[in-house]
């Protein structure tokens, strides 16, 4: 219990230190929301002023960083000054379409992963293994950029796939199974994408912890004890190889958020990635730290996540921390 | 006996008087008949919606604090104004006032509104709702970006109530078409927004999480639905005041949507699957791409030529201190030399640009008032060719010599050098000066070409004056040159080369103030013209901006779309969104 | 320490003639990379021929000169009249090899007024091939620096975490949390903004590296802590402090050479990390921009509709990529296995 209570008090300490430190790098770059509008040149300079005044961007940096503390207790996350909202009622929508896509893509990539890993490390120098090398290296020398942009080009050369977008125009209109099957095939290219990215670092970890476990002396005694090739595989190995693969699953948590930036900004999924650009660019202040927020928890929910399921499973580490 | 009289005489003449006042009552409170204004346009069907995309989200729906152009494009199709610009003719014409009568010194104006109009939500019309409107947009405590449009000679316009639906309005000087300055000036609901508005709290009325029923407005939608991240969607309004030749209320088309689509690219793509319905202002590559399939595909496309748009490059004449810009400080003795600009101005290869970023899409300028400005520019403003010969005998005549390796130095043999700055985003920014850079390298300069986010370009422009040569662009909102003050007054803020002086700097800049000011105020058209024209003169002498090009404006729409008659102030496309209308039933279309 | 093996060396010189190739872009680029030739943007690969519009056969490959359409914007036709035979070391555009020795020798060209596109041109007419080698040399380098740059204040921090644990190893790992939590784009964002002008695209790129080297120290360092810990309580170690060693030396001859290993493999893998970080950041506009190519701001022009469905050849900067990649993980591999040889 002691373990996770330190565990969750560094855990803040963490989002704590990220907000004091975005919010500074935020200070340091010049400009505002505002600059835009003063290019226009029907504004006249005291009307610019006066906004500039009505959103408080004059006030220093230290009172700026209390004012939104504030709102986060009150469960506001900040306002933003672009958007005229909340930042939290900005922020839940497009992380809620972010995990649409990223979920399905991460379990779908485990689900994947896993067997083909597993599959692979049985067939160690043989030709499949061989053959699966090659296909997952192949994957990991394409820079996501390119994956994005040829999975774009293959939409429109061929009609099949909507060309970005997370909903077609008339979404509104469709009854319930209708509406599942248009996101449906709006999801399809861009968690491709991200399968596609993910898979190859998966299945090596995969296929390289199991290779470990196979060589231990304790599942070489169950094959000799006459255990069946696939239960040794999937239950005895697997078990045995927790550790790493569980990390890796915190660390598949961790990124659920932040993993789908690029593809989402190609892709027009409008998730955070995009909205975060945005706020960049908008000079949004309290979106881009609320943002970053969300990212930081899940990173270190994921974390948490994976030290939990390791101190569940794996007996080592229990008597380790008492 | 005294029955027989009661029934025979006393009782009709009581329901007689009964049913006379009765009536009569009934006469005085039935509304008046409605004043609709009938359009010339073709008649078209009703029924069906419009898909359109958006590169960001509209931030608000509020006509009052709305700063930015998307929200802008939804709220213009919410409401309506008093005297609206014809955007085809670019003439004014009436909208919600019926008539209006002008005193001699052009400083009163009387309008009539029109009588039995409707909000959306059924709520009636009328002069208190004018009232209100100007109360609001004057108040300095609600800080209106509109309020500057309404302030004349310095003062706010005078707005009073002489009747139901009679508004007069006082100006403190005559000006120039003063029957423009209420084009885009929304008139707001007050029976809705009266009690925001004096809690306060009115800035933040109809935030983009509003109920639909919490708005509504005198334009051909009204709001129904907000999908974050998504859409807009509005729906036609039942109370709409204009109405077609056959009599039938518009707008034709049931629904609106805004859909938002972040990149150039998509929405050319979606607009080529038919999944978006019209496209505005496209890129000039997207433009050409499109017309490749544009016979077989179900879209037509539309150059309408050169619009109100002008792209430059200008130098930072501003006072900057040397102590803390000793760079940039230097570097401006060149920047002030005119015969250093003339020579700039006269190796840049305009016709590159023209055809290499703009794919022959666009005019060249060597003023700021383009041709597409049919109505004010200067015609007769010299348009040399490029020329190198003569770029270089400019620079001889201002001290500059070259080494033996072509580098070019001034007068103390300091080499040229210096870096043009631009906004990231805009990728024909970028394109232009690194054709400038290229054309001033054979000058024997040395230009760096630095992108900044447009922000951060702002603020260095604006505020910092950190920053020796900038491209950039401006699109005037109307074509008249009220709409351009800032930009030509020594004191604008969007002065750009040296904003906000206090004094001016140059005796040209003090002419073209002198000028500016008269021609507000000036009621001749044909006197205001010259006024113009000589400031045009003066801007292309001592090229405080060197003009560049004026792109053209590119649209595009579903063929089956009846009324559509693109224009090139903006709104290019939606500006008569009430009389567009689909020729044949849509079926449903896309995934 | 092994020495290196045969995989390792021979992966090693393929990734040194890569550099080297793209290091001397002066001599082998047929053109500068900032030739315009504003008659010819977007022109498709030029095409070698052998045999001529008679059929007769040379034995030296030609080309056609190229020549656009009238009244159309990126159509070419081949004008089949005259020959241009290819030249080997022939004089072209000036250059400057490492700044200093001038010269103007190129490794192949032909005679103008034809030209030789080898991957097309770009909108400005510029020569793709010639482009991609220079603008190799800002993306292959800024991510070999930043790796090392990375590396290194792991090696330090890790190391020191590692062996000296307590309170040194709790507050470097907490401050490594906190750079792995932080989203590295929008940092590089806030730093170009306050970037002087005058700054020079040279020294911008510099300071580039440094950023994207200094955000991410963060992950290996928490490996090398990780193996110095284990390190540090290996038998020869404690034998060594028992006779008396200093901590340094410690460090410097038995923890640190202990995760060499580890730290070759990392540098190998992070190397294109890093790369990819420069060539995103630049593909997004935040990094290197123009006029000096970069792969990342070479391939944005993809994002434009026309580029994406009409001119596949502007997809090469990003599929070139790929075979560096290949090398790199493949070196890495090698370094793996190396190490994990029992010593």
């Amino acid at each position: 219990m002691r373990y996770f209570s330190r565990r969750l008090a560094h855990g803040l300490f963490v989002l704590a230190g990220v907000s004091v430190l975005s919010f500074v790098l935020m200070a340091l770059a010049p400009g505002d929301f505002l600059n835009e509008m003063k290019l226009d040149p029907r504004m006249p300079p005291e009307t610019v002023a006066a906004l500039r005044d009505r959103y408080g961007l004059d006030r220093p940096l230290p009172l700026k960083y209390l004012h939104w503390l504030q709102s986060v207790r009150h469960g506001e996350l900040g306002y933003s000054f672009a958007y005229n909202s909340p930042v939290a009622a900005l922020l839940w929508p497009r992380a809620r379409n972010t995990l649409f896509l990223t979920v399905p893509a991460t379990t779908i990539a485990w689900l994947m992963a896993v067997p083909i890993g597993a599959w692979s490390a049985s067939q160690r120098g043989r030709w499949g293994d061989r053959v699966c090398a090659a296909v997952t290296t192949a994957l990991l020398v394409v820079p996501e950029l390119l994956l994005a942009l040829a999975l774009l080009l293959f939409a429109v050369r061929t009609g099949y796939f909507p060309i970005g977008g997370m909903t077609s125009v008339r979404f509104a209109e469709l009854g319930n199974f209708e509406k599942f099957r248009d996101l449906v095939v709006h999801l399809v290219l861009p968690a491709s994408a991200l399968i596609l990215l993910m898979l190859p670092v998966l299945v090596r970890h995969v296929r390289a912890s199991l290779i470990d476990v196979l060589a231990t002396p304790f599942i070489q005694a169950a094959r000799a004890r006459g255990v069946p090739q696939r239960r040794l595989l999937f239950r005895d190995a697997l078990r045995a190889a927790a550790n790493p693969l569980l990390s890796l699953l915190g660390l598949s948590i961790a990124g659920l958020l932040s993993m789908s930036l690029v593809v989402e900004a190609l892709m027009s999924w409008p998730g955070l990635g995009p909205l975060l650009l945005e706020a960049i660019a908008a000079r949004d202040l309290h979106v881009v730290i609320g943002a970053v927020m969300c990212s930081t928890l899940l990173l270190l929910a994921g974390n948490l996540l994976a030290d939990a399921l390791l101190y569940m499973t794996d007996p080592r580490i229990r008597t380790d921390q008492g | 006996m005294a029955r027989r009289i009661f029934a025979r005489y006393l009782a009709p003449a009581l329901v007689t008087v009964w049913a006379v006042t009765a009536g009569g009552a009934a006469l005085r409170s039935a509304p008046p008949a409605e004043d609709l204004l009938v359009s010339r346009a073709e008649v078209g069907r009703s029924g069906d919606q419009l898909v359109l995309s958006q590169s960001a989200e509209p931030k608000t729906l509020n006509p009052v604090t709305v700063v930015d152009v998307v929200s802008r494009t939804v709220i213009r199709c919410m409401m309506a104004d008093l005297i609206h610009v014809n955007r085809e003719t670019q003439q004014t014409e009436r909208a919600l006032a019926k008539a209006w009568t002008v005193s001699p010194d052009g400083r009163r104006y009387t309008l009539t509104l029109r009588r039995g109009l409707r909000f959306s939500d059924g709520h009636p019309f009328d002069a208190d709702d004018v009232l209100f409107s100007f109360h609001v947009y004057l108040d300095e405590k609600v800080r209106s970006s509109q309020r500057d449009q309404l302030v004349v000679g310095g003062q706010p316009v005078g707005v009073r109530k002489i009747d139901q639906y009679t508004v007069q309005f006082d100006l403190a000087e005559s000006y120039a078409s003063a029957e423009r300055l209420f084009d885009g000036v929304a008139i707001l609901p007050r029976h809705l927004l009266e009690a925001p508005y004096l809690q306060n709290r009115l800035a933040d009325a109809w935030g983009m999480r509003t109920p639909p029923e919490g708005m509504a407005g005198l334009g051909p939608f009204r709001f129904k639905q907000y999908l974050p991240g998504d859409r807009i969607v509005l729906e036609k309004n039942p109370y709409y005041w204009k109405a077609d030749r056959a009599g039938h209320r518009l707008p034709y088309l049931d629904n609106l949507v805004f859909t938002l689509v972040p990149s150039d690219e998509t929405q050319a793509m979606r607009f080529q699957a038919g999944e978006v319905d019209i496209v505005s202002r496209v890129s000039a590559d997207t433009f050409d791409v499109l017309a490749r399939t544009e016979r077989t595909a179900a879209y037509k496309l539309y150059d309408l030529g050169a619009g109100l748009d002008y792209s430059f490059v200008f130098f930072n004449l501003n006072d900057v201190d040397p102590k803390t810009l000793p760079e940039v400080a230097r570097r401006q003795t060149w920047f002030r030399q005119v015969p250093f600009r003339q020579a700039i101005s006269a190796a840049i290869d305009r016709e590159a640009i023209v055809r290499l970023v703009y794919r022959g899409r666009a005019t060249p300028l060597w003023g700021h008032v383009p041709p597409g400005n049919k109505v004010w520019v200067n015609r007769s403003i010299p348009q040399p060719a490029r020329s190198l010969e003569r770029a270089r005998g400019l620079l001889k005549t201002a001290g500059f010599s070259w080494k033996p390796d072509g580098t070019l130095v001034d007068a103390r043999g300091d080499a040229v050098e210096f870096s043009i700055v631009t906004n990231a985003e805009n990728k024909q920014r970028i394109a232009m000066a690194t054709i400038i850079q290229d054309d001033l390298k054979q000058l024997g300069m040395s230009v760096h070409v630095v992108t900044l986010e447009l922000r951060t370009l702002v603020d260095r422009v604006l505020k910092t004056h950190d920053y020796e040569a900038c491209v950039l662009g401006l699109g005037a909102g109307d074509a008249t040159p009220n709409a351009e003050m800032n930009v030509w007054l020594s004191s604008g803020g969007t002065h750009l080369w040296s904003p906000e002086q206090s004094r001016p700097a140059t005796a040209w800049e003090a002419e073209i103030d002198t000028l500016m000011r008269r021609q507000m105020t000036t009621i001749d058209s044909g006197a205001r013209k010259q006024f113009y024209d000589r400031v045009q003169e003066l801007v292309a002498q001592n090229l405080p901006l060197i003009c560049l090009v004026s792109p053209n404006v590119l649209v595009g729409a579903n063929k089956s779309l009846g009324n559509f008659r693109p224009a090139v102030l903006d709104h290019h496309t939606l500006w008569n969104v009430e009389e567009l209308f689909w020729r044949q039933k849509r079926s449903r279309v896309g995934p | 320490m092994n020495g290196p093996g045969r995989h390792v060396r021979a992966y090693l010189s393929l990734l040194a003639a890569l550099y080297a190739s793209v290091l001397l872009a002066g001599p082998i680029a047929p053109y500068d990379p900032n030739e315009q030739n504003r008659n010819a943007p977007f022109a498709p690969p030029t095409r070698l021929h052998f045999v001529d519009a008679d059929g007769g056969f040379h034995l030296r490959p030609f080309v056609y000169r190229v020549v656009g359409r009238p009244g159309r914007f990126d159509e070419y036709d081949e004008d089949r009249r005259e020959r241009y035979p290819l030249r080997v070391w022939t004089r072209g555009a000036p250059y400057r090899i490492a700044g200093i020795v001038a010269a103007d020798r190129h490794l192949v060209g032909v005679a103008e007024p034809a030209k030789l596109f080898l991957f097309g041109s770009d909108q400005y007419g510029r020569d793709l091939f010639s482009r991609l080698l220079f603008g190799g040399q800002i993306s292959l380098v800024a991510g070999v620096l930043a790796a090392g740059l990375a590396l290194g204040l792991a090696i330090i921090l890790g190391g020191l975490a590692g062996f000296y644990g307590g309170w040194a190893d709790e507050a470097v790992m907490r401050i490594a949390e906190l750079f792995l939590a932080l989203p590295w784009l929008y940092l590089l964002f806030a730093v170009r903004a306050i970037l002087p002008l005058h700054i020079g695209a040279g020294r911008a790129f510099l300071l580039l590296v440094a950023v994207i080297g200094i955000v991410g120290w963060a992950r290996p360092a928490r490996l090398i802590r990780g193996m110095v810990l284990s390190a540090k309580h290996r038998e020869h170690v404690l034998a060594a402090r028992a006779f008396g060693a200093t901590d340094l030396y410690l460090l410097r001859r038995h923890v640190l050479p202990q995760t060499a290993g580890v730290v070759f493999t990392q540098l190998a893998l992070v190397v294109p990390q890093y790369i990819l970080a420069e060539v995103t950041l630049s593909f997004f506009g935040l990094g290197v921009s123009e006029p000096l190519p970069s792969w990342g701001n070479m391939l944005a022009a993809v994002q434009r509709y026309d580029v994406l469905t009409s001119y596949w050849w502007m997809f090469l900067p990003g599929i070139a990529l790929s075979p560096v990649f290949l090398l790199y993980y493949a070196l890495a591999n090698a370094f793996h296995q190396q190490t994990a040889r029992p010593s």
